[in-house]
């Protein structure tokens, strides 16, 4: 009796995490469903469940799109914010986990706090010192503006994940004649490295999916994929049939280095508050 | 200047010869440039008038922007539609976010997969899910619209994002969509991380579900909690990209939250000086909210 009675509290236990899941991935279900429809057939209701994939969509979206300038201006921009982020980022947490230097709480606090800005606050400066300087409708300007973000966020959690590192590790390597620099590059750097990686996704996550900031610093030939996916709305109508692929673009290689990273994924968005 | 660096370094060994010093300084000087400075302009501009065209110069205005911010019944409203959408999405977040990752620790099997299945809408871009959302609410294609209509909701209403207390209900599903799941892993880490022991002695002492629930699952996983609501507290006037492309703050500003007036008074009405004046307001909240999390989550303290 009492066996049988847990064997059903634990089925209805997984039942019930099932019903969630489909709730959260149906919207996820209807775009990569919608991207393989044929143009009308994915406005029917209620939704037809079986139907012939057509690949007519991908097929448009290359013809008359072009959707490789758009994929290579977001992973320009991306990769060159996250290089930068990573780089200066992993130098200063270094030097903020272990140098003794004075208001490195302050300065850590204003690392911290650029990062919870609200987008607005790095947008509307920028985009004036950017005009007056005719930088506007570059990529570099959206660098800048990612960097602006990705740089406190990539010191804040390398400095967390370089205090983690043991110190007699390092102690034990100045012994043995490295200096300071060596120890971070040969001793410190390797032991962070699943952290160090954890951070770039977490740059290249949020500079691959902003739009905001892209819609108003690029423009024409420079813009990125987010922004080319919201322009499909058109005064003429939205063209879901190429939105739905274009999302389907935008978004599997963010799922793909998300759940790469994920074991890393919760300390790095509380900014090393849980581990 | 040696002085100045003398002042940095904290004492010891100056110089050349504090290396950590010399680490820092590369990424303080270009954030000096791109988020120091840039935060200083805002202020600056709070107190001036600045026409778009360029040949035009930029006047002081002393505290007119100011004056008209508070004096303003639109700021409060865009502030009053902030505050509803965060207690809306956070409260909706929080306590669904919190069953699913409870129901997930008690999984034994397939807990992995299920959680990383979970995760996914945490990946799509906030304009993804806006676009979706203008999709799925569609007032003649849309799936969640045929629902609705289907169990007798919106009668009398002809689109979702054309009345205003539902395209605010449509959009604070969106964020809770997309959000949740990040809810969802913060909590899960913080469950698997308590003591086990605690619960099987209670659970010897033939304690309810609801009881271990209420009295030791949430008070243990307070600060965890707190992590999480801060998060999320940030992030809902950080990101607007989700309302931009679906109501873009209307109908009649009934979605428009102080970022996306900010967006409007800055890029549509091109009144930089007063968007200035928006921004460090919503500047000084997210300050306080910084400094709360700085004191009371990560356990360090300013000097």
């Amino acid at each position: 009796m009492k066996k049988s009675s847990r064997l059903v509290k634990r089925f209805f236990l997984y039942f019930v995490v099932i019903i969630f899941l489909v709730l959260f991935l149906f919207p996820v279900y209807i775009m990569v469903t919608s991207a393989f429809k044929a143009d009308v057939s994915m406005f029917d209701l209620p939704p037809k469940w079986l139907f012939k994939p057509s690949v007519q969509n991908f097929r448009n979206l290359f013809s008359t799109f072009d959707i490789l300038l758009y994929l290579r201006n977001s992973v320009v921009a991306t990769l060159s914010s996250t290089g930068i982020s990573l780089f200066l980022g992993s130098l200063a947490g270094y030097g903020l986990a272990r140098g003794r230097i004075a208001r490195k709480e302050n300065i850590a606090f204003w690392m911290i706090s650029t990062r919870m800005t609200p987008l607005v606050g790095v947008m509307l400066p920028l985009y004036l010192i950017f005009r007056s300087i005719r930088l506007i409708g570059t990529l570099q300007s959206l660098v800048v503006c990612y960097t602006a973000f990705n740089l406190p966020l990539a010191i804040w959690l390398m400095r967390c994940f370089f205090e983690e590192v043991p110190k007699d590790v390092e102690e034990a390597a100045m012994v043995d004649g490295c200096n300071k620099l060596q120890v971070f590059v040969k001793i410190a750097l390797p032991l962070v490295l699943p952290g160090l990686l954890a951070t770039g996704v977490l740059c290249f996550i949020f500079s691959w999916n902003d739009y905001a900031l892209a819609v108003v610093f690029t423009s024409g030939k420079t813009q990125t994929l987010a922004v080319a996916c919201a322009r499909l709305m058109t005064e003429y109508g939205i063209v879901w049939g190429q939105v739905m692929t274009m999302g389907v673009f935008l978004v599997l290689p963010v799922i793909a280095l998300g759940l790469a990273a994920r074991r890393y994924l919760v300390e790095g968005l509380t900014f090393g508050a849980l581990k | 200047m040696s002085g100045f660096f003398k002042g940095l370094s904290g004492g010891e060994d100056m110089g050349f010869r504090n290396v950590e010093l010399w680490m820092v300084l590369p990424a303080i000087c270009v954030l000096v440039f791109i988020s120091v400075y840039p935060f200083v302009f805002t202020i600056r501009l709070s107190f001036m008038d600045y026409p778009m065209i360029v040949t035009r110069n930029p006047i002081f205005t002393g505290f007119k922007n100011w004056i008209r911010m508070f004096s303003d019944v639109k700021t409060r409203q865009y502030w009053m539609v902030t505050l509803k959408y965060a207690v809306g999405a956070l409260s909706l977040e929080m306590v669904l976010g919190f069953i699913v990752a409870l129901l997930l620790s008690k999984l034994r099997f397939l807990q992995d997969l299920f959680t990383a299945l979970m995760t996914v809408p945490l990946f799509f871009a906030p304009v993804l899910v806006g676009l979706l959302g203008r999709f799925l609410f569609h007032e003649s294609y849309g799936i969640y619209t045929y629902f609705l209509r289907q169990v007798g909701l919106l009668r009398g209403v002809p689109s979702i994002f054309g009345y205003g207390p539902a395209a605010f209900f449509a959009l604070i599903c969106l964020d809770v969509w997309e959000w949740t799941p990040l809810v969802v892993i913060i909590l899960l880490a913080g469950l698997k991380s308590l003591p086990q022991e605690i619960f099987e002695a209670a659970q010897v002492d033939g304690i309810t579900t609801l009881q271990e629930v209420w009295y030791l699952t949430l008070p243990l996983l307070k600060r965890v909690i707190l992590v999480a609501l801060l998060v999320r507290t940030m992030d809902v006037i950080k990101y607007f990209d989700h309302i931009l492309v679906t109501t873009r703050g209307g109908p009649a500003d009934a979605t428009k939250t102080i970022s996306v007036a900010v967006y409007d008074q800055a890029f549509q009405a091109y009144q930089m000086g007063y968007a200035a004046t928006l921004t460090v307001s919503a500047l000084v909240v997210t300050m306080v909210l910084a400094q709360l999390f700085v004191r009371f989550v990560t356990g360090r303290s300013m000097e």
